[in-house]
């Protein structure tokens, strides 16, 4: 079946078989080796050839092909023995136009054949055939040995390269330039883009689910986190003047992403900027200047969904060399596609027409994986800084929380919004938080990145200072205090390490949430919030039940501090448990660490499994001892007592956790006592002493 | 002539993609072409008003947490889709109704419940019953349809037409709405 009006040059088949395709495909090239006029269909075919069969069944296609020329094609030459080294045989020919659609494959794409082992090996077995026969020329065209590694893609992390130029960056964010944010932002983007591949794209369009599709949930991870971190950077600002000063800040990155037509983070950095916790923030976006307001203004117009992304798609067509594609928009269009083309046609024909289609969205998608020129200079240890700040993860409704304390509703103007929360369904249930492991390493190389960059006398110390202007960096951590565990006023490696897998460990879940009760103090109490003490005789404040922070009654919404006794517990139950298993419960547990929340459903599932395997192994050493009946019996009860004993563990183990949470949570409340006893002694001699001066001239004036 | 803007919300994997294409392209198209600027505008008749209808398919983006914000603030009306064969999916829509009226700023939000699939009756995970429930609390028309069979297609969006034009939606410019 032919098309009319191709939709690609040269690429006229609308339905064919796998073997005719190959045929089509043998048949674009030219006596010479070179494409007939221009004709995509072979880019088309070598493609996406893998929606619709392996690489190596094609590579077998192409042999096959070879290996029946004899028969297939007719030479009229007289008197040709259709040897190698006959002139104009047509049986020659058609064999040389097989080896140059296949270099035409090797060339254009050299990652199919760095990671499909199988596709290698065909292809290896071909050439040796090809040699076999003497025809050394026809060899060398599909020489395997040129092609250049893609181990990179094999890798889910991001692994450092040795970089040419590490420039001199800060790693605070208030020092950074707008240029250099853009930047390490193109790199990271770039760095996890390249790595999906299409057999990735083509599983998302076909299923509509991230499971198993571990670069592409990487990938929009990124997306999502750093929108997440520019809201949580704006709303940890406590004064509208300064919020507004971070979304000016945060705009001019999105003119230096559109510079660089990374139109991905664009996206994502846009989004974040316009999300509605940010954009309800009436005070302050009176504080942002119109120019930037208009700038952004213009931004969301450019990547606006009216008319089908009409403007961004204008605008990425005409950009030239490197650029990054809005992710999303793209694997729209390929699931729209999937879903109103069928793949085959008339029974078993490949629908090409839908390849072909298809071929022009996954083009653009797939050309980052062989451009290898990014036009930014990355410094690694920015890199480090900024991936951590990005894996952060909140939910929707916490950051929403976190706006609404900012500034809260305003009475008269709302409509009767839900005040309670809503929990927010597994909405993005999709897209895990990245596991421990991936955690705990980009802890490591930001600490390495941040003690490179700032432990002048590399001593292994960094100064309170220091760390302060990282942890703007990173919105809501701990203040110096709880990070210095051993209080000797600087912070070492491990310290700075512990804390900050600690801070990931729960990622902040539900911390901002106290539970205030009035209550009524019997000694000088002061208000977390803005530090002034707790006036009056009775009920003079609020207290948090869980962690024990007190705040005026006017204060108690404005508080942004995390509930820290409820960290607590959830960490520590999870260090105890492990600390405390048996070698075989250490394995499950520390694999269940692994697990991503998505999967934690399956937890109790897993357990049972866990215990089946126990009872048929005990089975299986039973079967064993047949007719010993006493032993059998023996053996029972020892099992029996086994399991009670390990009841009886597990509860001691939990009983143990509740306390030692508890303790943590005691040892807390201290620590924040202890510091408030210093104040408080200043306060109140201060207050004596005035009472007193008051006293004086109350006494004076009366004498 | 009156321009609607629609968006499809649900799920990965509910049929948002099946009943955009069905109602968009009918019973049959030559060519798709998703990126051309038009795709997704349908001109219909709903009680002998000629209507434009331009549809916001979400279908994957569904992950992309910033961009759904971007595509509720831009719709008038919506669609939220569930699957009839995947009690999942109708958990996952049920705070869809606050995080829209979060996002609008608004109260009186034009919406219609759909559950899919309705042809893998074999298959059904969530009773009618439920789903008419849902739409009831949430003061919404409920349909069930097959993008498969193009049963209760076009009536879904002739539904949402009606529904926008019984509420009027103020258009704030969803930008500094005060939620």
């Amino acid at each position: 079946m032919e098309e009319d009006k191709p939709l690609i040059p040269g690429v006229t088949v609308r339905a064919a078989t796998p073997e005719r395709l190959v045929h089509l495909c043998v048949e674009s090239f030219g006596k010479d080796g070179r494409l007939v006029e221009d004709n995509e269909f072979p880019s088309v075919l070598f493609l996406m050839h893998k929606w619709f069969m392996t690489s190596d069944e094609m590579a077998e296609a192409y042999v096959d092909l070879y290996q029946s020329c004899s028969d297939t094609v007719a030479c009229m030459k007289p008197g040709c023995n259709h040897r190698p080294s006959s002139i104009d045989c047509q049986i020659q020919i058609y064999k040389a136009k097989i080896c140059y659609a296949v270099r035409f494959w090797i060339s254009n794409f050299p990652v199919h054949f760095d990671l499909d082992h199988r596709l290698s090996t065909v292809v290896k077995r071909f050439a040796n055939l090809v040699q076999c026969e003497g025809n050394l020329t026809l060899k060398q065209l599909i020489d395997l040995s040129k092609v250049p590694s893609y181990d990179w893609m094999r890798n889910m992390s991001v692994r450092n390269p040795s970089m040419r130029h590490n420039r001199k960056v800060s790693l605070v964010f208030n020092h950074l330039e707008p240029m250099e944010l853009a930047e390490h932002l193109t790199y990271l983007e770039y760095k996890a883009f390249r790595r999906i591949n299409f057999t990735d794209f083509k599983n998302y369009a076909v299923t509509a689910s991230l499971k198993d599709n571990p670069k592409l949930e990487r990938s929009i991870a990124l997306f999502n986190g750093l929108s997440q971190w520019i809201q949580c950077m704006v709303l940890s600002k406590t004064t509208p003047q300064q919020r507004a000063d971070v979304i000016v800040k945060f705009v001019n990155v999105a003119k230096k992403l559109r510079i660089l037509q990374n139109f991905n983070t664009l996206m994502s950095v846009v989004g974040g900027l316009t999300h509605s916790a940010l954009a309800r923030l009436a005070k302050t976006n009176a504080c942002i200047p119109s120019e930037t307001q208009k700038t952004l203004m213009e931004f969301t117009e450019l990547l606006s969904s009216n008319n089908n992304f009409s403007n961004y798609r204008k605008v990425f067509n005409q950009c030239c060399h490197f650029k990054i594609p809005i992710l999303g928009v793209h694997l729209k269009d390929l699931i729209l596609l999937h879903t109103a083309l069928p793949d085959k046609v008339e029974g078993s024909l490949v629908n090409f027409r839908k390849m072909a289609q298809l071929s022009q969205t996954l083009k653009e998608l797939t050309k980052l994986q062989n451009h290898d020129n990014i036009p930014v200079c990355a410094n690694m240890d920015l890199v480090n800084t900024l991936r951590l700040s990005l894996d952060l993860h909140y939910t929707e409704d916490e950051i929403y929380e976190l706006s609404l304390a900012r500034e809260p509703r305003n009475s008269l103007s709302s409509p009767s919004t839900p005040t309670k929360p809503v929990v927010f369904a597994d909405w993005l249930a999709g897209v895990s938080p990245p596991v421990p492991n991936t955690i705990n390493k980009h802890v490591h190389d930001m600490v390495e990145a941040v003690f490179k960059n700032y432990d002048h006398d590399k001593d292994g110390f960094i100064s309170h200072e220091e760390f302060e202007s990282i942890a703007g960096n990173f919105p809501f951590i701990d203040s110096f205090c709880v990070l210095d565990a051993d209080k000797d006023g600087m912070i070492s490696k491990a310290e700075m390490k512990t804390y900050f897998i600690r801070a990931n460990c729960h990622a902040l879940r539900k911390c901002f949430k106290h539970d205030f009760h009035e209550i009524t103090y019997f000694k000088p109490t002061f208000c977390i919030h803005c530090t002034g003490l707790l006036w009056g005789l009775i009920k003079q404040g609020w207290k948090c039940k869980d962690c024990g922070i007190n705040a005026h009654k006017h204060c108690k919404d404005l508080v942004v501090m995390e509930c820290r006794s409820k960290q607590h517990a959830a960490c520590n139950r999870r260090q105890d448990s492990v600390t405390n298993g048996t070698p075989t419960q250490e394995l499950t547990y520390s694999s269940k660490r692994k697990m991503s929340q998505r999967q934690k459903r399956n937890r109790v599932h897993q357990g049972t499994q866990t215990e089946e395997i126990y009872f048929m192994d005990y089975q299986m050493r039973n079967s064993h001892m047949n007719g010993d009946g006493e032993y059998y019996e023996e053996q029972g009860q020892l099992y029996d007592r086994l399991l009670k004993a390990e009841e009886a563990r597990d509860k001691l183990m939990a009983e143990n956790a509740r306390l030692e949470a508890k303790l943590e949570a005691s040892n807390d409340q201290i620590v924040t006592l202890k510091s408030h006893v210093g104040m408080i002694r200043k306060n109140t001699i201060t207050f004596i002493l005035e009472q007193m001066d008051a006293l004086h001239i109350q006494r004076d004036t009366e004498v | 002539m009156r321009e609607y803007k629609v968006v499809v919300l649900g799920s990965g994997g509910v049929g948002k993609s099946a009943l955009t294409v069905k109602f968009v392209s009918g019973t049959f198209m030559e060519k798709y072409d998703p990126t051309i600027e038009d795709f997704y505008r349908k001109e219909i008749e709903v009680d002998s008003a000629p209507s434009v209808l331009e549809i916001l398919d979400t279908a994957g983006t569904e992950q992309f947490a910033s961009m759904r914000d971007l595509y509720i603030k831009n719709g008038q009306g919506f669609v939220i889709v569930y699957s009839i064969t995947s009690l999942q999916t109708f958990q996952d829509i049920k705070s869809m109704k606050e995080q829209i009226m979060r996002v609008k700023g608004i109260e009186n939000i034009p919406m219609i419940l759909v559950g899919n699939k309705a042809d893998l009756e074999h298959q059904r995970e969530v009773p009618s019953k439920e789903g008419a429930t849902l739409a009831q609390i949430w003061g919404c028309p409920f349909l069930e349809t097959s993008a498969k069979n193009t049963q209760n297609v076009n009536e879904v969006f002739i539904e949402i037409v009606r529904e926008m034009n019984t509420s009027p939606v103020k258009e704030s410019n969803g930008c500094c709405c005060i939620v």
